[in-house]
C-alpha cells in the first residue's frame, strides 16, 4: 500500500533523513518512534507528497510519487498535520466543506454531514473553530484528514497534547482504521500509545535504528523471560534452577526473573523444581519489558 | 487547473474576510480620502473662502483645456473647472484597490504559515497555481467592489454637491476606463507582488511595503495630470492597461516559481 525505498533528504548540508526503508500493509498500524529532531515529520512530508526526497522513492499502491503525480496521489492520502491546522474564523462545517471541495468529492454537503456524524462533531458543525477545545480540534482535524477516504493515513503526533479521554478516542479511531483496511502510519513519542495499537514500529534517528514487530524487538534486545511470583523471599531458590542448567535467573525479592529459550517448552519443568523444592508459587508469567525499555535501549546502543 | 478547486479555496478566503471586515478598515480610508480630496479642492475650499474657481489663474489652463470638450459644452465655467477637478482626481480611484488589495494579500501566504493551516492545505491535490490563483482572486474581487462602490459615491456627490452637469462630465469612457480597468489591473499587478514576496518573507509588513510600491507611478500619474504636463488620454490609459495585463502575466508565473512548498514548510519557523 505504501513504500519508502532508500529515502534520503538533506537540507544543505544536514542530512535530516538518511537510507530509510519500510513499507506499511493495508489494515496495518505501524508506528514510527524516535527523538525530537530524528527525522520523521520530514519522512512523513515525504511519505505525504509535500517535500520530494533528495534520493529514494515512494510509492501508493505501487505508483511511484514523482513531481507530475504527487497532485494525484495526495488525494488518496489523509495526512494530520501536527497542528490541527483549522481556520480559525470559520465554522467547523465550512472548514470540513472546503477539504471536501478539494478533494473533488462529489456529493461535499453530504461528505461533510457524513463527517460529522462519525466524529460526533453534528452539534459542533456551526461552532467557529476558534471555539473549540484542543480535543475538539484534533478531531475536527481527524475528520477532514479522513473525509476522502484515503487509503493511506499518516498521522503525526495524533494524541499530543490531549487529555486521556480524548487520546483514547484518538487510539480508538486508529485502530477503527486498521478495521477498515487502511494503511496507517503513525509518528508518536507516546510509546503507551504504540504498545497499545502498532503492529509493527520503526524507530528513527536519521537512519532507522530499528523495525520489527514490539514483541520481535523485545525478545532481540532482551531475550525472552519468565516472571515467577513466589509466597517467600525469592533468593534461596536461585541455586535451586542453576543447579537444572539455568544459567541467568535473577532474584528481587520474592520474584525470579529467569531467562528461557522457549519459555512454553522450559516453563512446566521451573514450575516442577521450584515446587519440588517447597517454593509456594503464585504466578508465572512471561516477563515483558515496558517498550520504553527496548526504545531507551536502541537509541543508547546506536549513540546519540 | 480544476476550477471546482479554485472555488473551494476563493469560496473560502471570501468567508474568512466577510468575518474579518477591519482588515479593510485602511482601504476604506484611503478610499474616503481619494472621494472627499477633491471634493475639498473644487466644492468646499470655494464655498468657505468665496472664491470662484473659474476666475483664479491657477485654473485658466484647464478652463482653456475643457471648454472646448463636447462633453463639458454645456458647463458653465466653474462647473467646466470642477469637472476638470474631478476628473484629474479620479486616478486616485486606481490606489483604493491597490491599497484594499494590499491589506489582504500580504497576509494570504504568510498568514495560513504562521496560523499552521498552510501544510493540511497543501496536502490535499491542490497545485501551486490553483492555490496562487485563488489567494489572488479572494483579494482581488473585494477590492475591486470597494472602488466599483467608491465610484458610485464619487458620482453621487458631484450630482449632489458640484455644478450641474459636472456628474455626467464624469462618465466618460476615459474615466470608465480608469475604473474600470486600469484599477483593478493595478490592483492585480500590487497584489501578485504581495504573494510573490510573501511566498519568500516571514513577515506581512514585509510584503505589503513591496507591494505597496506600485502606488509609486499612480502617484506620479496624478501629479503629472495636475500640473498638467501630461494628459491621460484613452489610448493611454489602454497601453498602460496592456502594459499591466503583461506585467500581472509575468507576476503570476514569478509568484508560481518563487514558492517553494519545501522552503515554506520547512525554513519558516
Amino acid at each position: 500500500m505504501l513504500r519508502a525505498t532508500r529515502l534520503t533528504r538533506r537540507f544543505d548540508d544536514r542530512v535530516a533523513v538518511e537510507d530509510v526503508s519500510f513499507d506499511v500493509a493495508a489494515g496495518e498500524i505501524f508506528a514510527l518512534l524516535g527523538p525530537n529532531g530524528a527525522g520523521k515529520t520530514t519522512t512523513l512530508r515525504m511519505l505525504a507528497g509535500l517535500i520530494v526526497p533528495t534520493s529514494g522513492s515512494v510509492q501508493v499502491d505501487d505508483e511511484p510519487m514523482t513531481r507530475d503525480s504527487a497532485a494525484r496521489l495526495r488525494g488518496r492520502i489523509g495526512f494530520l498535520t501536527e497542528a490541527p491546522g483549522l481556520w480559525d474564523r470559520l465554522s467547523v462545517r465550512q472548514n470540513l466543506r472546503v477539504y471536501a471541495k478539494l478533494h473533488g468529492l462529489r456529493d461535499a454537503e453530504r461528505s461533510v454531514d457524513e463527517a460529522l456524524d462519525a466524529f460526533d462533531l453534528r452539534d459542533r458543525g456551526a461552532d467557529p473553530a476558534a471555539e473549540l477545545s484542543k480535543g475538539l480540534k484534533q478531531r475536527v482535524a481527524l475528520a477532514r484528514t479522513l473525509m476522502h477516504r484515503p487509503a493511506v493515513v499518516l498521522l503525526d503526533e495524533p494524541t499530543s497534547g490531549l487529555d486521556p479521554e480524548a487520546a483514547r478516542e484518538v487510539r480508538e479511531l486508529i485502530q477503527r482504521l486498521r478495521r477498515e483496511g487502511r494503511a496507517v502510519l503513525l509518528s508518536t513519542h507516546n510509546l503507551d500509545e504504540v504498545e497499545r495499537v502498532a503492529d509493527r514500529v520503526a524507530v528513527l534517528r536519521s537512519r532507522l535504528v530499528a523495525y520489527d514487530t514490539p514483541a520481535a524487538l523485545r525478545a532481540r534486545l532482551f531475550g525472552a523471560r519468565l516472571r515467577v511470583t513466589l509466597a517467600t523471599p525469592a533468593a534461596s531458590f536461585v541455586p535451586v534452577l542453576q543447579g537444572i542448567g539455568v544459567s541467568d535467573v535473577r532474584a528481587d525479592t520474592t520474584a525470579l526473573s529467569i531467562a528461557v529459550d522457549d519459555p512454553a517448552q522450559r516453563a512446566p519443568e521451573i514450575v516442577r523444581t521450584l515446587v519440588n523444592a517447597g517454593a509456594a508459587i503464585q504466578s508465572v508469567t512471561p516477563e515483558q519489558p515496558p517498550l520504553e525499555e527496548v526504545y531507551l535501549r536502541l537509541l543508547s546502543e546506536h549513540g546519540s | 487547473m480544476t476550477p471546482a478547486r479554485v472555488g473551494a479555496l476563493l469560496g473560502k478566503e471570501l468567508a474568512d474576510l466577510r468575518k474579518n471586515p477591519s482588515v479593510f478598515v485602511p482601504a476604506i480610508i484611503t478610499g474616503l480620502m481619494s472621494i472627499l480630496l477633491p471634493f475639498f479642492v473644487a466644492v468646499i475650499v470655494p464655498a468657505v473662502t468665496g472664491e470662484r474657481l473659474a476666475e483664479s489663474s491657477d485654473f485658466q489652463v484647464a478652463l482653456e483645456m475643457y471648454r472646448d470638450q463636447p462633453g463639458l459644452r454645456g458647463l458653465d465655467p466653474e462647473g467646466a473647472v470642477q469637472a476638470w477637478i474631478f476628473q484629474q482626481f479620479l486616478i486616485l480611484l486606481v490606489i483604493t484597490p491597490v491599497a484594499a488589495s494590499m491589506s489582504v494579500a500580504a497576509y494570504t501566504v504568510i498568514g495560513e504559515k504562521q496560523a499552521r493551516t498552510l501544510e493540511p492545505l497543501l496536502a490535499t491535490p491542490l497545485t501551486t497555481f490553483e492555490l496562487l490563483s485563488a489567494k489572488v482572486l479572494g483579494s482581488l474581487i473585494p477590492s475591486i467592489l470597494l472602488t466599483f462602490a467608491s465610484f458610485g459615491l464619487y458620482v453621487l456627490g458631484t450630482i449632489l454637491f458640484a455644478r450641474p452637469g459636472v456628474a455626467w462630465a464624469l462618465l466618460t469612457p476615459r474615466s470608465l476606463l480608469i475604473v474600470f480597468l486600469l484599477g483593478p489591473l493595478a490592483a492585480l499587478a500590487a497584489l501578485q507582488m504581495a504573494v510573490c514576496v510573501s511566498s519568500r518573507v516571514n513577515d506581512p509588513r514585509s510584503a505589503q511595503q513591496i507591494g505597496a510600491l506600485i502606488i509609486l507611478p499612480v502617484s506620479g500619474l496624478l501629479i503629472a495630470q495636475v500640473t498638467g504636463s501630461f494628459l491621460l488620454t484613452g489610448t493611454i490609459i489602454l497601453l498602460i492597461a496592456a502594459a499591466l495585463a503583461i506585467i500581472n502575466a509575468g507576476l503570476m508565473a514569478l509568484g508560481i516559481s518563487l514558492f517553494d512548498r519545501e522552503s515554506i514548510l520547512t525554513r519558516w519557523k
